[in-house]
């Protein structure tokens, strides 16, 4: 076999390094060297000062030299989280839990990070420009303030104009609010994007986006900086989808306001004024309860004009809205089905051809990669986003052009103990992946009567198991750390990461029953599960007996409460994002009379967060989303005990690990997926094991000469201007590496040219006669075919559909040969067996006795 | 029944009156072990094989015979009482149409579904595809080789012959078309009320390689009728053409094992009664369970064959 090999490998090596040595001589390397479009990192230096002004004399408080970078600025997405990191600034102090909206009020000198409308440039017009008043608060607290005299420290603002001194300021008279005239108060308004003005002098009187229980958190954030002066935000973004108050979009251009809080500067202060405290907190401290902060150096004040002077202004972009293309373009779309993984990727994508006329208008609907193939297998669809070679229930003839390398991660939010922020790196194994699977935590005291798993741990985090290779976590059991918010329906990913676990000794050894080295067993009711599966089932119906009346009334199915899995990634992902586990265990009744409900539990308190979700990488990317490190490779005799990371190595999904893993992709001819499985991404220590690639599978024969093109030109368009890294329209988004002509992606990129190639000519090199689907605009005409494999289910009625004159014209449509080897041997086998057995029983009998005779 | 072989007489009666049959009948000279025993495995193989082979070709045209006169005389009174099925789902075995070639003298009741065990019976109507008679293609899969050989006639001489076919809708008249094999053109799709039965079988023209799916097209002469919705869209991998029914091996595994049981019955029984009066009872027990044996062994072979 071998040998047969390895002169082909010669040839093809010869014929790859002549292509190379060509490539170079005519300096055609512009794929090789494709250039990483700017996503528009940001970095300003400013200095912000403190001033006490005292008649004519100015004293210097403070001065510092503050540097913020910002990760990315341009062609933003709702919700998109951008990574905010500083120096230089004053240490922070009472330190709050949740630093985001109203809670991270009651902080010392921490830095404001605000999403305004407009840009801060003095030649725009008023209107174009961003202020106090297009910046956007989620409660009317951070915007408005009410004080007694002595407390109003505004009124001393040494920058602040006379007006905004004034006992009442701000406040709009014919806008309604109630002002106390024995208070100082200053409201700011909300100007919002449609011009209206939201007075903000009371709860009712902000934008309907501030509402209580408005369905997104706040996103401005009074943010922690460390001692050394650094700190760093992940700052979500929202577009006029999630705040259209706001409405920033890539019409609106918007900015984001880091304001580094010094404390007011003073002017014309008695002894001892508020205006002029320093802080009541020591630097680094916290402020778990609560308690009162100077006035002066908190974010409350951000809008008065001596913090709002010491901004840094960062100009955002943001790209088209999700529904761009169905405003913009009124031809009917193209529809691609298949992997979510590609969701990201087709929002940057689709304005790439609708917005042009000589492309198709190019729309991906998300549906499990099964059910997509099967689409396109009876034609009702064009082509298919899998990430694998498919069962074909037909002889039908298929490509596949692979169009993406991304994979999945499993994400986390997990806070540190004692408000130290959150976790930045969290290491897994596949048996911890098979533990919460499995859902073999148990949650809490619920679970505990669970037969046959009563001494496992209450969640992820009480396991030693998790603690060995993640010290230092706090060891509160919660709901949410028993299971890993995955996916309920079918999905190549559900299958890649469960062959993850099923290439792991130690963990198949525990999902077959095993204890683990710490005496965790595996969920009696997944025990031998079989692995992988494309959909992982929920098996366990254990209901807990309790004397608590909710669950008395709403009995069910305690575990599958707790994994409470959910139909898409892009939940999961949001899920991660607000800290909100789909744990569905909350008990409630509006009032005692009315009988209990369950429903979804709260979103996590920032500082206790603990929650793990598999998502895409393409979302993990674009939210910002942490994620964990996996294990690739381990040295350790397994099903020992121990008690560090030690011996194993771990990779986190990068562009590197993820190149490693598509290097090791083998390729097995146009018709199939490249072999990636985790046999083979288990190979190299450093490829990471949730690497997938995406294929555009379309079939290569029997598909109508219009859509065929269309499907050919998006795999070149897909692999040649679709690989260019970067934020805009067309370009490839971050979570994807790109497929290259050179380099550890060039198999795929080799593939996809052949395989659209294929497509575009509709015809098989094979000369075997089979039948050929006329359109994809009659799927039932296909059915006179009468071969017994398409049936004519529907045979239409319909007079036109049914004559497809395209069938008669352009393809010969020939009977399917359908031959049964069992049926061609069974009769001459029989009868031979027959004669065979018939005439040896006497014959040997006769031959042995006439050897005897002799 | 009980009364006349009851055990009470037989124990009843002193144990000389039916002494132990302790030696075999004397051979013409005693063999090796080895030779006897490779000698008789080979027998029994060949009664096993034979008995197969006869059931496939001889015993199961009566069997399948007795299934169509069974089946016509409940199509018969459904289309008296006007409760023969027209559409929807129809359950499997159930006789949906009668087919009738009057120039070959040839008739078969048509039954719901198309696994292996169905079409022991007759043709069968694959459930995803409308019924005989309908606007439409339909599709009706035979054998033509074993069980009655339903298709073999219309495989040799069926070219150009006029069908008639009953259903619960009407009469349908058909005109069959040649022996469609693979490669041969497709006919164009039936237009507007126009129908087609596909008659699927494999090839038996030479009968010692019956194993190439083939296709014989009977287009509709006169009036067809509407499909009414709601048919199967799609069927289990064991009703597609040249499938094995693999969902029997249960039953055959105890049809197996009580066959086993039976032998070894016999065998005792022959050293306490004697040959005559064994076989009088156990034959007919062994025969029925060979029968239906090798009946559900045949669900494991193509069903076209």
């Amino acid at each position: 076999m071998s040998a047969i090999i390895r002169p082909r490998e010669l040839v093809s090596l010869l014929l790859g390094l002549t292509l190379i040595a060509v490539m170079v001589a005519t300096g055609d390397s512009r794929a090789s060297a494709a250039p990483t479009d700017e996503v528009g990192a940001f970095s300003k230096t400013k200095t912000v000062t403190r001033e006490f002004v005292d008649g004519d004399q100015t004293e210097l408080v403070d001065s510092r030299d503050v540097t913020v970078n910002v990760d990315h600025t341009l062609n933003l997405r709702g919700r998109e989280r951008v990574k905010i990191d500083w120096s230089g600034a004053r240490p922070s102090a009472g330190r709050a839990a949740n630093p985001a909206g109203e809670k991270g009020m009651s902080q010392e000198y921490p830095v404001v990070i605000l999403q305004c409308r407009g840009q801060d440039d003095q030649s725009l017009p008023e209107a174009q420009r961003l202020s106090p008043k297009t910046c956007w608060t989620s409660t009317v607290q951070q915007r408005s303030q009410s004080a007694v005299q002595r407390n109003a420290v505004w009124r001393h603002d040494a920058y602040a104009s006379e007006t905004d001194r004034e006992q009442v300021s701000g406040v709009d008279p014919t806008a309604g609010c109630d002002v106390d005239p024995e208070f100082w108060t200053h409201a700011t308004p909300f100007v919002a994007a449609s011009g209206k003005t939201f007075a903000a002098c009371s709860g009712s009187t902000m934008p309907p986006e501030a509402a209580v229980g408005a369905s997104f958190p706040p996103a401005e954030v009074a943010s922690f900086t460390n001692a050394d002066g650094k700190g760093e935000a992940n700052f979500e973004v929202r577009s006029a989808t999630e705040n259209e108050s706001l409405g920033c979009s890539s019409s609106t251009p918007c900015s984001i306001v880091v304001i580094p809080i010094m404390g007011l500067s003073c002017a014309d202060t008695p002894a001892a004024d508020p205006c002029e405290a320093t802080g009541s907190f020591r630097t680094g401290s916290n402020n778990f309860a609560n308690e009162g902060v100077d006035a002066a150096v908190s974010p409350l004040y951000w809008w008065s004009e001596s913090n709002w002077r010491n901004r840094i202004t960062v100009p955002l972009t943001f790209g088209l809205p999700p529904d761009a293309c169905d405003v913009l373009d009124s031809r009917a779309p193209t529809a691609f089905y298949g992997s979510e993984l590609m969701s990201q990727a087709a929002l940057q994508w689709s304005p790439a051809y609708c917005l042009r006329k000589d492309r198709f208008k190019f729309q991906l609907n998300r549906l499990g990669d099964d059910p997509a193939f099967a689409l396109v297998e009876n034609g009702q669809a064009t082509a298919a986003f899998v990430s694998g070679t498919r069962e074909k229930e037909t002889t039908e003839k298929f490509g596949y052009a692979p169009t993406a390398v991304t994979g999945f991660a499993i994400s986390y939010i997990v806070d540190e103990p004692d408000n130290a922020g959150e976790r930045q790196e969290l290491r897994l194994t596949p048996r911890l992946v098979a533990k919460l699977l499995t859902q073999s935590y148990l949650g809490s005291d619920l679970g505990r009567g669970h037969p046959g798993m009563a001494a496992n741990p209450l969640s992820i985090n009480n396991d030693p198991d998790f603690r060995a290779l993640n010290p230092g976590l706090d060891t509160g059991s919660r709901e949410a750390g028993a299971a890993l918010l995955s996916l309920s329906e079918s999905s190549d990913v559900i299958s890649s990461l469960t062959d993850y676990i099923a290439h792991d000794k130690e963990a198949m050894a525990f999902v077959n029953g095993a204890a683990d080295p710490w005496g965790m067993v595996v969920n009696p009711s997944y025990r031998k599960i079989k692995l992988p599966t494309a959909e992982f089932p929920l098996l366990d119906s254990y209901v807990p007996t309790t004397n608590d009346e909710c669950r008395q009334q709403n009995p069910g199915p305690y575990f599958s409460q707790l994994a409470a899995p959910v139909t898409t990634f892009r939940k999961v992902a949001e899920a991660v994002l607000d800290g909100w586990p789909n744990v569905q265990t909350r008990c409630e009744r509006s009032s005692p009379s009315d009988p209990y409900k369950t429903g979804r539990v709260d979103r996590q308190g920032v500082g206790s967060r603990f929650m793990l979700g598999v998502v895409s990488l393409g979302d993990a990317a674009r939210f910002g989303l942490r994620t964990a490190a996996l294990q690739t490779a381990s040295s350790v005799s397994p099903n020992a005990a121990f008690d560090s990371p030690e011996g194993r190595t771990f990779v986190a999904p990068t562009d590197a690990s993820l190149s490693a893993a598509a290097s090791m992709a083998k390729q097995q001819g146009t018709s199939k997926a490249f072999d990636l499985s985790q046999a083979r991404l288990a190979k190299k220590a450093s490829a990471y094991p949730g690497t997938m690639v995406v294929y555009t599978a379309a079939k290569t024969r029997g598909l109508d000469r219009a859509e065929a093109k269309k499907v050919a030109s998006f795999i070149r368009i897909s692999t040649s201007e679709g690989q260019v890294q970067g934020s805009g329209n067309g370009k490839l988004p971050a979570g994807y590496v790109p497929i290259r002509k050179s380099g550890p992606t060039a198999a795929l990129y080799a593939q996809a040219q052949k395989v659209a190639k294929l497509v575009e000519a509709q015809k098989e090199p094979a000369a075997k006669p089979t039948k050929a689907a006329p359109t994809k605009a009659a799927p039932a005409a296909a059915a006179p075919a009468g071969s017994a494999d398409v049936p004519p289910a529907a045979a239409a009625p319909a007079p036109a559909a049914a004559t497809p004159t395209a069938a008669v014209t352009t393809d010969v449509v020939a009977t399917a040969s359908n031959t049964s080897g069992p049926a061609q041997s069974l009769l001459p086998v029989l009868v031979a067996l027959l004669l065979l057995a018939g005439l040896g029983g006497p014959g040997t009998r006769l031959v042995a006795e006439w050897r005897r005779r002799r | 029944m009980t009364a006349v072989l009851g055990g009470r007489r037989r124990f009843s009666r002193p144990a000389r009156m039916w002494p132990l049959v302790t030696s075999a009948p004397p051979t013409a000279a005693p063999v090796s072990e080895t030779v006897s025993i490779v000698s008789t495995s080979l027998t029994v193989l060949a009664v096993v094989v034979a008995w197969f082979l006869a059931q496939l070709m001889l015993l199961g045209g009566i069997e399948q015979g007795r299934a169509q006169d069974r089946l016509y005389d409940q199509f018969r009174e459904q289309l008296a009482a006007a409760t023969a099925p027209v559409g929807g789902i129809i359950a499997p075995g159930a006789p949906v149409a009668v087919m009738s070639i009057p120039s070959l003298g040839w008739e078969q009741v048509v039954t719901e579904g198309t696994s292996a065990g169905t079409l022991l019976n007759g043709p069968g109507h694959r459930r995803d595809t409308v019924l005989p008679g309908q606007a439409g293609v339909s599709l009706v899969y035979g054998r033509s080789s074993t069980f009655g050989r339903p298709f073999a006639p219309i495989l040799s001489s069926g070219a150009g012959a006029k069908m008639t076919v009953v259903t619960g809708q009407g009469t349908a008249t058909y005109t069959l078309g040649s022996v469609r094999r693979a490669g041969d053109p497709m006919p164009p799709a039936p237009s507007g009320t126009a129908s087609r039965i596909t008659l699927v079988t494999s090839d038996g023209s030479s009968a010692l390689s019956p194993g190439d799916v083939v296709y014989i097209d009977a287009t509709s002469t006169g009036d067809t009728f509407v499909a009414p919705p709601g048919r199967l869209n799609a069927i289990a991998p064991s009703e597609t053409a040249m499938a094995a029914d693999r969902s029997v091996m249960p039953a055959l595994a105890l049809s197996l094992g009580a066959l086993a049981l039976v032998t070894v019955g016999v065998l005792v029984a022959r050293r306490r009664f004697g040959m005559a009066r064994t076989w009088l009872v156990g034959a007919p027990i062994v025969v029925a369970l060979a029968w239906m044996s090798a009946d559900l062994t045949t669900y494991l072979l193509p069903n076209l064959l």
